[in-house]
């Protein structure tokens, strides 16, 4: 009797159990790697209604970044300068340029610019910028290095994951307090003392309950 | 434990008798039909429903929504974004303005608090206020001037005003009651430009009786400012001083100083009241007497006659020999002066009067009690100036009727005709927020201008007691509004003016700045009068006792809503849904009789069936007077005088706006111009019957010793009587605590440690907890369905229990009970998500994004304070309507808005604490805030200061001082989870003499 299957046959189980363990593996790094703040958030780098440079603004000029986000150290909001802030200058410095015609027009009617928000933290997350920058965290540590950056993109995953590895072990993120807004601050080879330092001196233990954050 | 506890405590009828309807409805964790979702789709397409919303949205939502941040043009000075403000203004109620703190988010007012500078407030609130934000953003506010139904502009109201408003024209204005010293002025101008005008004053619960009761004894009219901080004794004719009148949060705070008994060292004052409602203040006396509303006159009269008042020498009436009446004028003499005897606004004027000689024959008149001229008052009688502006104005006497607010075609008394008056008079202008039933009864010739609210225009006024108060907006007008001085000044000028200007001109600009600030002008108050007592007027004050007649039969008598009032405030969905401090009703009016009346009409209590199962509903009555008939669910209230038949006016609206059109029944055809504070009727049972959302019985702890009282005597005999009633069991470890099986909490050293006490002997049961937390913590409103099914969403409730004789005067004690924040709490031990934890600042906290809703927590919770968002209310709330983005703003930013799905409760207001760490933490290093510079928003609202809060670790803070104090007591201690929250018991202070 003529065998009814083909000898290939033989494998199919076992290319079925490596095919369905593949299958499954693949689905869930599908969404691991999809789905994942790393993959979803960093890199987002919206257009924006008037190309302003950070590049230029605050890496060739050498602004502070508080000249602009003024309330950083005193509110949970950084806050997004008025209108007024950048005619401080702009009333003098390219006054005529056809790029910053929205500015002089939100100047001259009262509107709004609208700008579109980059780091977008879910509404049931409180953050509040003034209890980080107040205690060494500086601003590149979350929001990278800005003042390279043509377009202002997302650094970090600013995932829960991400904020309560900082949380559980604050010491590499911190650094003296006058150096918050320095950009290309780099952490010195004794960072380990500095940061002990800090910790004792601003008495910082960071919280890692719920209520912190959720509410 | 023996004299201390010899009550059983009980919050209906039922619970009470224990019967089988009781023990059903207990016996679930949840009530039937809570957690069911009966609601036109069932659990299993439900789930369909969710699934295919799921395909449908498939990978749209890997992304977030766009979001834009629009910043300032121009920044303006003082805003932080993030950071709110804090502004000082006024809110005006019924002739009386109170000072309040309002506070803004980028220009947005979202909470109101009183203010301490303002002597009226005292940093206190009342539900009216805390609910006025909500009143701001009501969608349902008219949004243009009218004429004739066709929208008008601004300009074009002026034009007709400057045209037609000439001088000399015969004008009638009608107003609600104000002490605006800017309407004052204009009022002036007013005369002079309209030599055959007047001015009538209507307010369908004001304080006229009151004056013209003053106007019999002094001559004058006068008004009563009690000094209940200076008061020993208060006896109280029917005035229910501690709910929402426009002197409540004054009169709380006073009165509560006396009642703040810290050691046994300390004395307390005594209130007596007379009334035949159960009302707040009543829930709040040590002797209540109960008679029907029109014989407590007959009472105030023989308490005259027994404190030698003037005029009543050789006064007697069947009263007189009441043992209570005698010890009561023995107790007010007793005091030199140190007592005070107030009357409601509901009482007639003879009441008044004989309140006035009492005040005079027991010393009080500057000591207890002082009396002050108003100088906004008319001298004329204006409850008898309405009726015969009215005949007036059908008769043709005027070219033209301005109202000032006022809505008399729904408050009117039947007989007076207010529509047909407005088609005579063809010409009229009627400033209202909405388009209410007086704006919807205007003639073609009519104007409706819509009014600003008072946060959106300029305003000022006197408070109860004088304080030059200025009213100060946050907001530019949502919806274009006037306010009621622009208006009045465009008709007497007939040009505009803005508020600001009009205001200004009226206070001068020396010290506008601090006046500003301050919210009023320092030290400004009413001159307190020398009230000596007119020659004859103990002759005119006996006339009127002895022309008083009281009604035979079943009375039937009109009260003010607690919450909503007249109806002014219907349209308020906080209000509508803060159940009623006794009945514990929402969204309803009712008859509120005994069980004796009830009886009467076939009615036994306790009923075999009763409530909140959906089919079930109350039996009504048909009440007939004035030819008119109305129908009323029957509502038994224990303590409730016999043979009377309370109605609350301000439900049954046509014309309120989507919250309050068609809630409940208008009881106003009832009311004549002749009686309209209690009238005689026929009461039959009907056959009828209506459902009734009453949440009495919701969130029972079945009997547990809960409430704690003694008298003052009893406590000053054994003052640890509180703790001492429970032992908790088992063995103690080092701490001094009992074991636990689970693992304790540790709380480390750096953090503070909340914890909350709640003074029993000076809460009064008002409910502004209530609606502070739901002001504070975006708490939705979810209708009188929803309620019924026992699924209210306060996170903070007042619990009311009833002691004594169901038949005769029973006692009544209210309890606030937020969630305990227990440290081995029951709810986190079955939460299989860990969503519900604990924090290291000891708070039991409640995390919206891990919670998937098995409400395990909420069955196991002991205090059952857990709530569940049986649908997605905020959506309904926010998202939905013709202008959601207006409700919106009401918002506090600061808090999450929950979803569908999730549990929620009582937060300590979690992020005032997590603000007053941050700034703490920024300016001193420490994460400890100072002791009382957090407030939770039910600390911040309550008008007695009745709720401490602050850090357990601080061992001068004022929470620790309570949480010593002798009185001080845990809830279910013997559970062994050690709330937070604590309780200090209640504590009475009888007349010795009446024992």
């Amino acid at each position: 009797m003529a065998q009814l299957f083909p000898e290939w046959s033989n494998r199919v189980p076992r290319l079925l159990l490596v095919g369905s363990v593949l299958l499954i593996t693949s689905i869930v790094f599908f969404f691991w790697h999809f789905g994942s703040h790393e993959f979803l958030e960093v890199g987002y780098a919206p257009q924006q209604p008037i190309d302003y440079s950070h590049r230029l603004h605050a890496g060739e000029l050498g602004l502070d970044c508080r000249y602009c986000h003024a309330s950083v150290e005193v509110s949970a909001v950084a806050s997004i300068p008025s209108t007024q802030t950048c005619m401080n200058c702009h009333t003098q410095v390219l006054p005529e340029s056809d790029k910053l015609a929205l500015l002089r027009e939100s100047w001259t009617e009262g509107t709004a610019i609208e700008w579109v928000k980059v780091h977008d933290l879910p509404d049931y997350v409180q953050f509040n910028h003034s209890s980080h920058v107040n205690v060494g965290v500086g601003c590149s540590s979350c929001h990278g290095r800005v003042d390279r950056m043509e377009v202002v993109m997302q650094a970090e995953p600013m995932s829960m994951g991400w904020c309560l590895d900082c949380h559980n072990n604050p010491g590499p993120s911190l650094r003296p307090l006058d150096q918050v807004t320095n950009m290309s601050w780099v952490a010195p080879v004794n960072q380990f003392e500095l940061a002990a330092d800090i910790i004792s001196k601003k008495n910082i233990a960071p919280p890692i309950y719920c209520n912190a954050c959720h509410y | 434990m023996s004299t201390a506890q010899p009550n059983t405590y009980w919050r209906s009828l039922n619970e009470l008798s224990h019967n089988d309807e009781y023990k059903r409805f207990v016996d679930r964790e949840f009530q039937a039909n809570a957690t069911e979702l009966t609601d036109g789709y069932s659990r299993r397409n439900f789930l369909q429903i969710m699934g295919a919303s799921i395909a449908l949205a498939g990978f749209a939502a890997c992304r977030k929504p766009i979001q834009k941040i629009l910043p300032y043009s121009r920044q303006p000075e003082f805003v932080v974004a993030g950071n709110p403000l804090f502004y000082a203004t006024a809110i005006p109620f019924r002739g009386a303005v109170t000072g309040l703190v309002v506070q803004t988010h980028e220009g947005r007012p979202t909470k109101v608090e009183g203010n301490e500078l303002h002597p009226d407030s005292l940093g206190g609130t009342n539900v009216l206020q805390q609910a006025t934000i909500l009143d701001l953003y009501d969608p349902d506010r008219s949004r243009n001037i009218l004429l004739g139904g066709e929208s008008k502009t601004v300009a074009e109201f002026s034009a007709f005003c400057a045209e037609f408003f000439t001088s000399g024209k015969r004008v009638a204005f009608l107003s609600e009651a104000t002490s605006s010293q800017t309407v004052s002025r204009i009022r002036r101008s007013l005369s002079s430009r309209f030599a055959n005008s007047t001015w009538v004053t209507y307010e369908p619960f004001g304080e006229e009786n009151a004056l013209l009761g003053t106007q019999t004894v002094f001559g004058s009219k006068l008004r009563a400012i009690p000094q209940y901080d200076k008061a020993n004794v208060v006896v109280s004719f029917d005035n229910d001083f501690m709910s929402s009148g426009p002197d409540s949060v004054r009169a709380a705070k006073l009165f509560a100083k006396r009642k703040k008994v810290m050691s046994t060292q300390d004395d307390m004052n005594r209130l007596y009241v007379v009334e035949s409602n159960y009302s707040l203040t009543g829930s709040n006396a040590e002797h209540r007497v109960r008679v029907k509303s029109s014989e407590v006159a007959q009472v105030a009269f023989a308490l005259a006659a027994a404190v030698g008042a003037d005029g009543f020498s050789g006064y007697s009436n069947a009263h007189s020999s009441h043992d209570i009446l005698n010890q009561m004028a023995a107790d007010l003499r007793a005091q030199n002066g140190a007592a005070v005897v107030v009357a409601g606004d509901d009482q007639p004027v003879s009441v008044h009067a004989a309140v006035a000689a009492i005040n005079v024959a027991i010393g009080s008149v500057g000591n207890g009690v002082t009396y002050a001229a108003l100088p906004f008052t008319d001298s004329a009688n204006q409850n008898e100036a309405f009726t015969k502006l009215i005949s007036d104005l059908k008769a043709g006497s005027y070219d033209a009727l301005v109202m000032v607010g006022t809505n008399p075609v729904y408050t009117a008394p039947a007989d007076v005709d207010v529509k047909g008056a407005l088609s005579a008079v063809g010409t009229v202008v009627h400033l209202s927020t909405h388009v209410d039933e007086t704006s919807a009864a205007l003639p073609a010739t009519g104007w409706h201008v819509n009014r600003a609210h008072f946060l959106e225009a300029w305003g000022d006024g006197l408070s109860y007691t004088g304080a030059e108060s200025v009213i100060q907006p946050l907001i530019q007008p949502l919806f274009g509004g006037l306010s009621d001085i622009e208006v009045l000044n465009l008709i007497a000028t007939g040009t505009f003016t803005a508020g600001h200007d009009l205001v200004k001109t009226t206070w001068g600009t020396a010290d506008w700045r601090e006046v500003l600030h301050d919210g009023l002008r320092k030290g400004t108050s009413f001159r307190a009068e020398a009230a000596r007592t007119a020659s004859g007027a103990g002759q005119a004050v006996r006339s009127l006792a002895d022309g008083a007649a009281s009604v035979d039969g079943i009375e039937i008598v009109f009260k003010p809503d607690s919450k909503i009032y007249d109806g002014r405030f219907a349209n308020n969905g906080w209000l509508m849904e803060l159940p009623d401090p006794i009945t514990k009703i929402t969204w309803d009016n009712v008859a509120l009789m005994s069980p004796a009346t009830a009886g009467q009409f076939g009615v036994e209590y306790p009923r075999s069936s009763i409530l909140r199962a959906p089919a079930d509903e109350e039996p009504m009555v048909s009440i007939t007077s004035n030819g008119n008939t109305v129908e009323l669910a029957i509502w038994v209230v224990p303590g409730h005088a016999d043979d009377s038949i309370t109605v609350y006016t301000g439900y049954g609206r046509t014309h309120s706006g989507r919250v309050g059109s068609g809630q409940g029944v208008d009881v106003h055809p009832l009311r004549t111009s002749g009686s309209p504070l209690f009238t005689s009727g026929t009461v039959t049972k009907s056959s009828n019957t209506y459902s009734i959302a009453s949440t009495q019985d919701h969130h029972s702890m079945e009997g547990r010793p809960l409430i704690r009282e003694a008298t003052l005597v009893a406590y000053k005999a054994n003052p640890t009587f509180a703790p001492d009633l429970v032992k908790v069991p088992g063995p103690i470890d080092d701490n001094g605590q009992a074991i636990s099986l689970f693992n304790e909490q540790t709380f480390p050293e750096r953090e503070p440690q909340w914890g909350m006490t709640i003074d029993l002997n000076a809460c009064t049961g008002c409910g502004v907890c209530t609606i502070a937390c739901q002001a504070e913590n975006n708490i939705p409103v979810i209708g009188k369905n929803e309620v019924r099914r026992g699924r209210e969403m306060h996170w903070i409730r007042v619990d009311r229990y009833f002691s004594g004789d169901v038949n005769g005067n029973p006692q009544i004690v209210h309890q606030p009970i937020p969630c305990m924040h227990c440290e081995l709490a029951p709810c986190e031990q079955v939460c299989p998500v860990a969503a519900t934890t604990h924090s290291d600042d000891g708070l039991n906290q409640m995390t919206y994004n891990r919670c998937i809703g098995t409400r395990y927590c909420a069955n196991n919770c002991p205090f059952k304070v857990r709530r569940f968002n049986f649908f997605n209310y905020p959506k309904t709330f926010l998202t939905e309507g013709t202008d959601p983005e207006v409700v919106q703003m009401a918002m506090n930013p600061d808090v999450t808005v929950r979803f569908r799905g999730v549990i929620e409760k009582c937060t300590y207001c979690v992020q005032r604490l997590s603000r007053a760490k941050i700034e703490s933490k920024r300016e001193t290093n420490s994460v400890k805030p100072k002791d009382g510079s957090v407030k939770t928003a039910c600390q911040q609202a309550c008008p007695s200061d009745a709720i401490y809060f602050g850090d357990l670790t601080d061992s001068n803070s004022t929470v620790v001082q309570t949480k010593r104090n002798e009185r001080n007591y845990l809830l279910l201690e013997e559970l062994n989870i050690r709330p937070r929250t604590s309780y200090m018991a209640k504590l009475r202070n009888p007349n010795e003499a009446t024992a």
